[in-house]
Formats: C-alpha cells, structure tokens, sequence
C-alpha cells in the first residue's frame, strides 16, 4: 500500500507534447491586418524611393500620382465608363465562351465516335496562342464591342470544352451502370449522373476563364478601341504617363479579384452538397 | 413437394473479354436457374466471373452466347426489372437522401407526387425519417448503404441482384443489415440472388447455394441449405449451420489447391 502510494508520490508527471499553437495572428482580424499591412507598406516603400531619388518616378511611377489619378477619373466619371466597358466585354466573352464550350464539351460525351474523330483537332486548336488571333479578329469584327467579346469567346472556350469533355469521360462509370440497369436511357444518364457530375469542373473552369476573358477584352482594347481600361492603359503608356498605366492595372486587379469571389459565390449556391468539408490540412 | 416454378433460367451461358494476348474466358457454359421467391447466394473464388453474372442478367454485358428464359419467355437482359446493389453505396452525392430514393422512380416515369409519397413511406418504414434532406456524405457506412436498400427496394424489382452489398461493412452493421434484407424480402416476396464471399452470409441468409469453379466459371455443385431460421443470428446458431459451413468451405478450398 505504502509502496505505491510512493510510486504515485515520486513518480514524475508524464509531460505531454505540447499542442501545436496556431499562430497568434491565425485569425481573419490578425490575417486581414497583416494582408493590409503588406499593401500599405508595399506603397509606402514605393512612395519613399520614388521621393529620394532611389526610383525614376518617370519610369515607375509614383503612388500619390496614381492615387490622385484615380481619384480624378473617378470624379470625371471616365473610370467607371472604360471599367463598366470592359467588364461588359468580357462577361459576354465569358458568358458566350463557357457556354458554347461546355455544350460541345458534354455534346461530345454522346458520341465516342466523334469524340475520336475531333480530337486531334482540338488540340491544336488548344495549342494556338490565341492572342495571335487578335488581329484576324479584329479584321472580320470590326473595332468595336464585337471584336472584344470573339477575343474573349476564343480563350475561354476551348478551356471550357476540354474540362468538360474529361470530366464526362471521368464520370462515374458504376453510377451509369447502376442508373442503366434501371433501364435509364442515354439521355437520363445525361441527365441525371454526367450533367450533375461535370458541374463542379465547369465551374472550377470559371475561375480560370474569368481571368481569360479579361485578357481578351483588354488586348483587344489594346489593338484597336476608342473605349476601355485596356484603351486607357494603351494610350497612357505611349504618352509615358506611368500613373495612369497603374490606375488602369489596379482596376483590372480588382475587376478580377471581385469576380473571381463572385465565382465562390456561386459555387456555393450551385453545389450545396460539395460544402462544409471545410478546408481542414492534417496538421503536420 | 412439389418441384419449385422456374422465376429465371441461365442456359449455356458463355463470356469472353478481349486481354493483351488472348481472349479471356470468364464464363464456360453457366447454366443455373433461380426459382420464383428463392434466395440463393452464388460463391466462388475470386475473379472466377460472379459480378459478370451480374452484369448480364442487368443488361449492362452481352453475353457471346447461351440463353436466358424469364418465366419461360427468352429474354435478352433483365435491365429495367431488377434492383441491382453494388458494394459500393453508389449514391449520387448531389442528391440528398429522398433524391436518391426517387431516382429509379424518377428514371420510371413514375407520377412525381406518387413518387414521392411511395419513397418517403420506405424511409419510414426503414427507420430513416429525418435524413430526407441530408447529402449521403453527411451519413455512416451502414446508413448509406440502407438508404441504397431503400432505393433498391422502392422500385419492386422482379429480382434483387446484391452483389457483395455487405462487404464493406462492419460485422455488426453487417448483422444489423442482413436483418433488415431478411425482412424485407419477406415482406415484399423478393427474389435475390447473392454475390459473397462470405461463406457465413451465404449458408445463413440463403434457401440455395450455387458453387462456381475456378474462371471460366462453371456451376460446381448447388446446395439447398434447409435451415428453420433465417434471422441470421439465428441461423448462424442452427446445429445445421455448421455442417453446410465446412462442406461449402471444403468445396472451395479445393479449388483454391488446384489453383495454387
């Protein structure tokens, strides 16, 4: 008895591992903090080389110019006319793009044998820079909305038509079998297993093609346009008038930023069921 | 007794699949039938060609040769009349639970609000009220595959085809399951035919054994397993069970000699 009431008394307490801590600023205040800081520190760093003569603001540009560039634009209201113009552009570019690229995509689900047969050409449709075609687009569309909104058409439709051709060909293959021993058609396995299967790849197909459909916007802005952020940036940069190069870049920036949460959005209002498996990471 | 009425018969039937080399033979020749409200559970090594069996009674494989006879009319597939469940749950995680209950309804053409009354009553009756709107992700091993019972179930095959439904699940869910079959192909008058590897499941679920051989498969040898319980606890505790147990194991085991 006394002996193991000495065991207990001596015996030193088993240390266990320590936790592993999240860092303190792990939270969406301390993350958001330290993102703005970055920014901010980022212009500061800018603003200050600039005024010491470290940078050519000539060259670079210069923080307080852009700022005062915005600000000015904004207050004419040309900044949300050439935005507005280009976002225009680009979700017809995309909305057309996906469209038209998914429907062929999951068109080609029903025929193996035409699936083989295009292949090859879908390929080296896909290994053409589309940008290239800029100026033929230009030629046959004119300069004016048209062209922009093809150029968009271009780059994000083919990214739509190979993810959801695979991902047809990657459904399920014992969902269809089971559907089909139920004596299901070819249109109700369509229907029920490979367009519901494809639907999270075609949506992960808008994040790219968002970004896509503004490089087409603005390159065709850049060849030949009268309005635009992609015009803006274009005229600005022959005049050497950096500034306003940056105002244009940083609207873009957050054009795409926007939609790219808009995209998140969605997904979430369109697959309930791909939701609250969070993103846990073992924690190693 | 008089001779039990013939629900489905196998004839000659004969199976290849295309290999790198050669052809391989899967099927030789099968020939079995299965009687109107039978419960027989097919065994046989592995690969030796059961889930091919399978496939050509649900249409989804041609055979390359023999006949099938469904109530005495040749027929080409069971497709459309059967309730086929995979070891895999196989529900579709972008429906919830009542989705998936209603997709062979669906698929039927079956009036939508019949269609929903009749799925919502199996849930019910299968004790799964209140997981109507939940997504099969959200469920345990054993209720997903209960759930693709149900939706086996609701469409009134003419022949449940099961094929290795239990397998992935633990012994007691397992048990729990069996149960519920058992008691749903008694009160539905189902007939099954049972894919397993599972000697147990087999000799205590099952009126009739068939024994296939080695690939290509042929019937090896087909026992009636005359067990007064079939509540499968209780069968596993009928003095019989074990007799038909060692010899359906030593059927096999010479197989697996020859093979080694």
């Amino acid at each position: 008895m006394t002996e193991t009431a000495q065991v207990v008394k001596t015996a030193a307490p088993v240390r266990r591992r320590e936790k592993k801590r999240r860092n303190v600023f792990d939270s969406l205040i301390g993350r958001s903090a330290l993102q703005i800081l970055a920014v901010v520190g980022f212009f500061l760093l800018w603003e200050a080389a600039v005024r010491w003569g470290w940078l050519s603001g000539f060259l670079v540009g210069q923080p307080s110019g852009v700022l005062r560039n915005l600000i000015g634009s904004i207050a004419n209201g040309s900044l949300f006319a050439d935005t507005g113009y280009t976002i225009f552009e680009a979700i017809l570019g995309f909305a057309f793009g996906t469209v038209i690229g998914s429907v062929i995509g999951l068109a080609l689900w029903y025929s193996v044998f035409v699936a083989r047969l295009v292949e090859p050409f879908i390929a080296a449709i896909n290994s053409v820079p589309k940008i290239a075609l800029a100026p033929i687009i230009i030629l046959w569309f004119g300069t004016g909305l048209l062209s922009k909104v093809a150029l968009a058409i271009s780059l994000t439709s083919i990214v739509a038509l190979i993810t959801a051709y695979q991902a047809a060909k990657d459904a399920d293959k014992d969902l269809q079998a089971l559907l089909f021993s139920m004596g299901a058609s070819k249109q109700q396995i369509f229907k029920r297993v490979i367009a519901p299967s494809t639907l999270p790849a075609i949506i992960a197909t808008f994040r790219i093609n968002i970004g896509f459909a503004l490089v087409g916007a603005v390159v065709g802005e850049f060849i030949s346009s009268q309005h635009g952020l992609g015009h803006v940036i274009y005229v600005a940069s022959s005049l050497y008038d950096l500034n306003t190069v940056w105002a244009g870049l940083f609207t873009l920036m957050l054009v795409g930023f926007l939609f790219y949460h808009l995209v998140e959005v969605i997904e979430n209002w369109l697959l309930p069921w791909k939701q609250q498996q969070g993103g846990t990471q073992i924690n190693v | 007794m008089s001779s039990p009425k013939v629900q489905l018969r196998l004839n000659g039937m004969r199976k290849s699949f295309p290999g790198k080399e050669a052809a391989t033979q899967v099927l030789d020749g099968l020939t079995f039938d299965i009687h109107e409200r039978d419960f027989v559970s097919i065994i046989g090594p592995s690969g030796c060609g059961k889930t091919t069996v399978f496939n050509i009674i649900a249409g989804l494989v041609d055979p390359d040769d023999g006949v099938m006879l469904y109530r005495g009319q040749e027929v080409e597939s069971l497709r459309g009349r059967v309730g086929y469940m995979m070891q895999k749950d196989l529900l579709f995680p972008w429906r919830t639970v009542l989705d998936n209950v209603l997709l062979g309804l669906e698929t039927k053409g079956v009036d939508p609000k019949r269609a929903l009354d009749t799925a919502r009553e199996y849930l019910s009756t299968f004790g799964l009220s209140g997981f109507e709107n939940s997504y099969p992700k959200m469920l345990s091993g054993g209720m997903r595959q209960r759930v693709a019972l149900i939706r086996t179930l609701v469409l009134d095959p003419d022949i449940l085809l099961l094929d290795e439904p239990f397998s992935a699940l633990d012994y007691q869910t397992r048990l729990y399951l069996e149960g519920i079959l058992m008691e749903a192909v008694e009160t539905f008058h189902k007939t099954v035919i049972l894919v397993t590897h599972d000697i147990d499941e087999a000799v205590a679920l099952s009126k009739r054994v068939v024994v296939l051989s080695q690939r290509p498969a042929r019937v090896k040898a087909v026992h009636d397993i005359a067990l007064n319980e079939h509540s499968p606890i209780a069968a596993r505790s009928d003095p019989r069970f074990s007799g038909y147990f060692h010899t359906l194991c030593a059927e096999l085991d010479i197989q697996t000699r020859k093979s080694a």
